[in-house]
């Protein structure tokens, strides 16, 4: 099968094995769990054949589709992929295979649970390798709704708050979104005719630099912004995520950290970075203090929880801070408006697309671990747990190495991503780099005090002990860790896979963003106010 | 020539990568064997011994293929001492002049330091990051070292963990809810797991070819000395204790990563040596960038130009072109020296990070002797002496006061101690800080010399103190023993080996010593010329002269404490007994190195071994020529006040060990009696001066109110503006309901109503008659007209 066409089929396998889901029989539950897992295996498989027709040296985009859809207004269905999505469709279609072996622990409608699941999916892949500005938006509101009922339904007690509260938060980005997509819809259009969605078309003109004026790309940037922040998320706009992933049932979490948050990092830099330029560099000095502060904040926050689910959303805060810090350590001259030291920019931006995929790997696999104990003791107190390792050795054994990786220990995913991202952010502004290296401090601080409480000490303290006497982890949850704790270690130890990959599409992404900034401020002068948030460095 | 630096990584890696293959297997342990299986013992032991025999040949072939020249060059004197040097020269080398320069160029023949790349982690543009090998003497003998005392300690802790040989084990110290003693099935496995674990990251750091590598290893073994600290993880104590230990070790790594953004932002590179492209290009490494090849540090107007290009002889000079030269500011360079310090303050345990070390000592003994004594504490002074080019004589004198301070400290904590660990574990503090203190002063070869010899009579001495705790059953309080000699006498001996070794003893006017007194002289030596030169600081010579004799005064307390005078818990001295061979023979072996490992001194094979890695730069010395900046003393002047500071050295030493004597061995003076005069004092050391108190207050605390505040903050204030906003626009819709139902209903109701209340009027017209119609019809024109006509516009 050609790549092109491939793409097409991941897209909508998913779909596919959904439609067959209503097939079933409503009490069939496990051929139904079955066909559903075979459907995330099937996708997953194809993705990996997806990687194989990869060539790392080709930066652009590689295999592109556009078929028109809605031909009056440019409207095209148009997916590819490169050196910075591959990664993530990969990510999305493994923490999917594993979060549906998961989902054997739910227990209610399984059959509706499965069908969203599937269409989900769809939703994620869609987003990941669309490169039509309007497809790109179906994808994202595709995605939403069935996330909407998985937490509203499936969810725990405080369910129907979560669920409404994560779908208002997210709407409220996707209308942001989409008034920047007029915006570029309608400045892209040379007087009389129709503008364009095709975000390597608009990514040219951005590059250009006469097409969007300054003032339209800082404003679109600071919608498109918001609008991928929220979703991050980023400080101030996280407080949906706590709940969202305290009442969403344990799959759901996983591909809420695992792959959704990872949308809001690759918008930014698929989207609002490329499309403007001029708006990204106005703000780089912002973006990177909001980095540092859900770094540190996130992780103040995460030492106070004593639910362990929350402690674990809250690391994500924090560690989702990392990946805005590292794109946006863009420095330029005064003078002519180059990037000065873009290796070091070159490298943020890497380890923030590493960040991500070691994030994508950690958090669900974090999310999973308490999901397990949950699924045992129905309860999530820190202060109701301990004497877990002598309890469920192995649990507390696989445990401890995932959370060893969130805690960012070298020879696991964690550590690559965290430090590459700090040691490029020296050059960008001293203050904020030593801020941000604080962190390190803060993160062993909630993840060994968490295990301490939890794994460590001599006896269990909460209820339901017979039931973790009864229940030793299973074969299939064994899996499940083993497998997130051997890509810890792996993607910790041979970070250069990931690299080898992204490098040639990220080289090309900085230097059109360097070249763009120039442009812009060349032909069009520039906001007079822009050198004002330089002067910190 | 370049082979052999193949061929030493290939075996040197094969040391560092057995106890990590051995981890993997013996983490399994539970699996594939019973509890009472000493199999993992066994393995892990073997692939350490492997790794000793590797290293060990891996030091033979260095030295046989390079004539050992590393032991023939006194390279540690001044001038006057080349001349031998280039006579050495002239017999291995056929053209050997008598100046100078030629001296260096046939040194340069033989290669001596060897680096390579092992695989690459990143290359963004210029910038490269890779898993490097550094090997030179220093690495070799480091190598030798780690897997020697590891290699003892991993025989002895059979010995010592055979307890863990169980499917219960019964843990005295911890006790469940209905205060019974918690049973558990035994892990013995889980513990050689562990140390292999550690083994392999402590060597991994000593091969590592940059420093991002090196911070790569010291979190590992930070996270091994995690694991073994808290290895009884039932006990609360331990937990925290472990806890403590690798946050603290966190806070000097913020320094680390400080220092490491310094480095890759204005250097663009990590790795210590030259870097060979595979284009036949060299790029400097950070040594020859900051110190060239001539070992000088020259900054002008508060800026270090970078030599990053090398000249027709090799050596890198400052690129003649000004558009390509690479700066650092001068102040940036002692940021990030003062940052990389910070690290080896943490890992080190020196003042002010020292508090987690004691409680470190949770940890099972063989732990504290490998991990916590010879080898993990020991990587901050190995990375301050790796990364000495890296140090302007600002960071030197830091890292000195540092020591000085750490050395005095912790020796005046552990004149109180009671617990037999926990005095060694002061001492380590205090050793440790005289070797920062000797790398601060320019004592380079000093400081690494003390870091082997005490590498080998503080590990001597904690498993000593593990075979006194196992005889008492895991007693730890010394207050309890006393006369221990007749009943453990091997133990009993062999700890006075390294009790002598520490103290520094000697019989003066020879040079018959154990190792300690050879390497604490060196120091002292190094102290007392550094003082000459600058003369504000004499406190650097002074305060580790005092604390000489501290040191000899509580190590002896100990050994008569113990060992010495009458049982003072009959009970207990009744169920003593000598431990068996498998821990007693590690100790003999240890006490052989610990006495003989330095023989010579500064003549001997250990310090020329180390002296042979040393920076160029060291041994001239260095003048500051403005007068706030410090000057370093050249090897010249370091021996010339060599005996005066020997003699000084022994005098506090003996003076130390006589007051021991007189107060524990002979029991002239009560220490109830001196504790209940000075009440005050003793319960200010008894509190460790307080620090933990201190941190306690100043950081942990407002840690946990910062917690608490930032997640209140997003319940109460994001949520609540979001809670108000929803409520604000639930407000809105009802107001709309309202609007929408008084309003907009209204006034379409208003207007239906009336058209039908117009129809309902209009009904009664509608009659059916049409002679009715045709008068309306009639009426209405008429009407019409008029109005036509009257209103008209005429015209």
């Amino acid at each position: 099968m050609s790549p092109e066409a491939l793409m097409s089929w991941i897209i909508f396998t998913p779909t596919l094995f959904a439609f067959g889901l209503i097939f079933f029989d409503k009490k069939a539950e496990e051929p139904m769990r079955y066909w559903s897992l075979c459907g995330t295996a099937v996708t997953f498989l194809q993705t990996l054949l997806l990687a194989c027709s990869f060539s790392p040296e080709d930066a652009g985009i590689q295999h592109m589709v556009k078929v028109p859809w809605i031909e009056n207004w440019h409207i095209n269905y148009q997916v590819g992929f490169d050196g910075i999505s591959l990664p993530l469709v990969l990510l999305t279609s493994f923490v999917s295979l594993l979060s549906m072996m998961a989902s054997w622990s739910i227990k209610k409608q399984v059959k509706g649970y499965l069908v969203l699941f599937l269409l989900l999916e769809t939703g994620m892949l869609g987003v990941f390798l669309s490169l039509d500005f309007f497809l790109f938006y179906v994808f994202w509101e595709v995605m939403l709704l069935p996330m909407y009922f998985l937490i509203g339904i499936w969810g725990g007690p405080r369910r129907e708050y979560a669920a409404i509260k994560f779908f208002l938060y997210t709407l409220a980005g996707s209308v942001l979104m989409l008034i920047a997509i007029l915006m570029f819809y309608f400045g892209s259009a040379p007087e009389g005719q129709i503008g364009s969605f095709d975000l390597m078309q608009l990514t040219a003109m951005a590059e250009k630099g006469d097409v969007f004026s300054p003032g339209l790309q800082v404003a679109a940037f600071i919608l498109l912004f918001i609008g991928f922040a929220i979703k991050v998320p980023c400080f101030p706009f996280h407080t949906w995520l706590p709940d969202a992933h305290v009442e969403a049932p344990t799959p759901i979490s996983m591909i809420l950290a695992g792959v959704l948050l990872k949308m809001g990092g690759y918008g930014i830099i698929r989207i609002a970075f490329p499309l403007c330029p001029y708006g990204a560099q106005y703000a780089a000095y912002v973006l990177v203090a909001i980095g540092v502060t859900s770094i540190i904040y996130g992780g103040f926050a995460a030492l106070a929880q004593t639910d362990f689910k929350r402690l674990v959303a809250y690391s994500s805060v924090s560690h989702m801070g990392y990946v805005l810090l590292g794109i946006a350590v863009w420095k330029i001259s005064e003078s002519n408006g180059a990037a000065v030291g873009r290796d070091y920019w070159l490298m943020g931006m890497n380890g923030a697309v590493f960040q991500m995929l070691a994030h994508g790997i950690s958090s669900p696999a974090m999310f999973f671990m308490v999901g397990v104990i949950y699924d045992r003791v129905h309860h999530r107190d820190i202060n109701q747990f301990g004497g877990l390792s002598g309890l469920m050795p192995l649990y507390s054994g696989l445990a401890a190495g995932i959370f060893f990786a969130g805690l960012g220990l070298p020879g696991m995913c964690g550590f690559i991503g965290e430090v590459f991202v700090v040691l490029s952010a020296w050059n960008f502004s001293k203050t904020l780099a030593i801020v941000s290296a604080s962190g390190v401090i803060i993160t062993a601080g909630y993840i060994l005090w968490c295990l301490q409480r939890v794994y460590l000490g001599p006896e269990y303290k909460g209820p339901h002990l017979d039931e973790i006497k009864a229940n030793p982890l299973t074969t299939r949850e064994t899996f499940i860790g083993a497998t997130f704790l051997a890509f810890c270690i792996f993607f910790g130890v041979f970070p250069n896979y990931v690299f080898d990959m992204t490098g040639k599409s990220m080289e090309k992404l900085v230097q059109g963003l360097d070249t763009g900034y120039q442009n812009t401020q060349r032909l069009t002068g520039g906001v007079q106010t822009t050198q004002t948030t330089q002067k910190q460095n | 020539m370049e082979h052999l630096g193949e061929k030493l990584a290939a075996l040197l890696a094969i040391a560092w990568l057995l106890p990590l293959l051995g981890f993997t297997i013996e983490v399994f342990g539970g699996y594939w064997g019973a509890r009472n299986c000493k199999k993992a013992a066994y393995i892990a032991i073997g692939c350490i011994a492997a790794g000793f025999v590797c290293s060990s040949t891996a030091l033979y072939l260095w030295g046989s293929e390079t004539g050992w020249v590393a032991l023939e060059s006194a390279s540690h004197g001044g001038h006057d001492e080349h001349s031998s040097a280039t006579d050495d020269a002239h017999t291995a080398g056929d053209h050997g002049g008598h100046d100078h320069a030629a001296t260096v160029v046939e040194h340069h023949h033989k290669q001596t330091v060897f680096s390579g790349c092992f695989y690459r982690l990143a290359k963004f543009g210029s910038l490269n990051l890779s898993l490097d090998w550094y090997i030179d003497s220093l690495t070799l003998t480091m190598f030798v070292m780690v897997t020697l005392i590891a290699t003892c300690i991993h025989i002895f802790a059979v010995g010592y963990m055979h307890e863990e040989l169980t499917d219960d084990y019964v843990d005295h110290q911890v006790h469940t809810h209905d205060g019974c003693h918690f049973h558990r099935p035994g892990r013995f496995y889980r513990f050689f797991s562990y140390l292999s674990l550690f083994c392999f990251a402590m060597l991994g750091l000593v091969l590592a070819g940059n420093i991002f590598q090196v911070f790569i290893f010291w979190e590992l073994v930070g996270i091994c000395s995690y694991l073994l600290i808290g290895f009884y993880v039932e006990r609360h104590s331990a937990s925290t204790a472990a806890n403590k230990a690798f946050i603290v070790n966190r806070v000097g790594d913020f320094g680390f990563i400080i220092g490491l953004m310094i480095l890759w932002t204005s250097f663009g590179t990590f790795s210590f040596a030259d870097q060979h492209a595979a284009d036949g290009k060299v790029q400097p490494g950070l040594f020859s960038m900051v110190r060239g090849s001539d070992g000088k540090l020259e900054a002008t107007d508060g800026i270090v130009v970078l030599k990053t290009q090398q000249d027709e002889h090799g050596h890198w000079q400052v690129p003649p072109d000004s558009s390509q030269r690479k700066t650092i500011a001068y102040t940036l360079l002692i940021v990030a020296g003062l940052g990389v310090f910070c690290g080896c303050v943490g890992k080190s345990a020196q003042f002010p990070l020292q508090t987690w070390l004691p409680d470190a000592m949770e940890g099972p003994t063989p732990v504290s002797a490998l991990v916590h004594s010879a080898t993990m504490v020991a990587a901050g002074v190995y990375l301050a002496g790796r990364f000495y080019p890296m140090f302007t004589p600002e960071v030197l004198l830091t890292i000195a006061y540092i020591g000085c301070i750490t050395a005095f400290v912790a020796a005046t904590i552990a004149i109180v101690a009671t617990d037999i660990k926990k005095v060694l574990a002061y001492s380590t503090i205090s050793q440790l800080g005289y070797m920062m203190l000797a790398l601060g002063v320019g004592g380079w070869g000093a400081g690494l010399f003390h870091l082997i010899t005490h590498a080998f009579f503080k590990s001597l001495m904690f498993l000593c103190s593990g075979s006194v705790i196992a005889g008492c059953h895991h007693e730890q309080e010394m207050p309890k023993m006393g006369g221990l000699l007749r009943k453990m006498p091997i133990t009993a001996l062999t700890m006075l080996i390294g009790v002598v070794a520490i103290a520094g003893l000697a019989i003066p006017g020879t040079s018959i010593a154990l190792s300690g007194y050879h390497s604490k002289d060196a120091i002292l030596a190094t102290a007392l010329a550094y003082t000459k030169l600058n003369s504000v600081h004499f406190l650097l010579f002074l305060i580790p002269l005092l604390t000489a004799g501290i040191t000899a005064f509580y190590m002896f307390r100990l050994w008569f404490y113990t060992f010495l005078g009458k049982p003072r818990d009959q009970h207990l001295h009744e169920h003593v007994h000598e431990s068996p061979l498998v821990m007693t023979v590690p100790l003999l072996v240890l006490s052989v190195f610990a006495a003989g490992c330095a023989i010579g001194g500064e003549e001997g094979v250990l310090f020329r071994m180390l002296t042979h890695s040393q920076p160029g730069h060291v041994a001239q010395g260095f003048n500051g020529l403005a007068a706030q900046t410090v000057s370093l003393p050249s090897h010249d002047a370091i021996h010339k006040v060599h005996s005066t500071a020997g003699s000084a050295a022994l005098l506090a030493a003996f003076c130390g060990m006589t007051i021991a004597y007189l107060v524990y061995g002979l029991g002239l003076v009560n220490p109830e009696e001196i504790k209940k005069q000075a009440r005050a004092v003793h319960a200010f050391l008894a509190n460790k001066w307080g620090f933990d108190d201190l941190y306690d207050t100043l950081f942990v605390k407002p840690a946990h109110v910062v917690a608490k505040f930032a997640a209140a903050f997003d319940k109460l204030v994001f949520d609540e503006i979001l809670h108000t906003v929803v409520r604000f626009a639930v407000v809105i819709s009802k107001w709309d309901r309202k609007f929408d139902e008084g309003v907009i209903d209204g006034f379409v109701n208003l207007v239906g109503n009336s058209t039908y209340s117009l129809g309902i009027g209009l009904r009664g017209v509608q009659t059916g008659r049409i002679r009715q119609y045709v008068t309306f019809i009639a009426v209405s024109v008429v009407t019409l007209f008029v109005l036509l006509f009257a209103f008209y516009p005429k015209g």
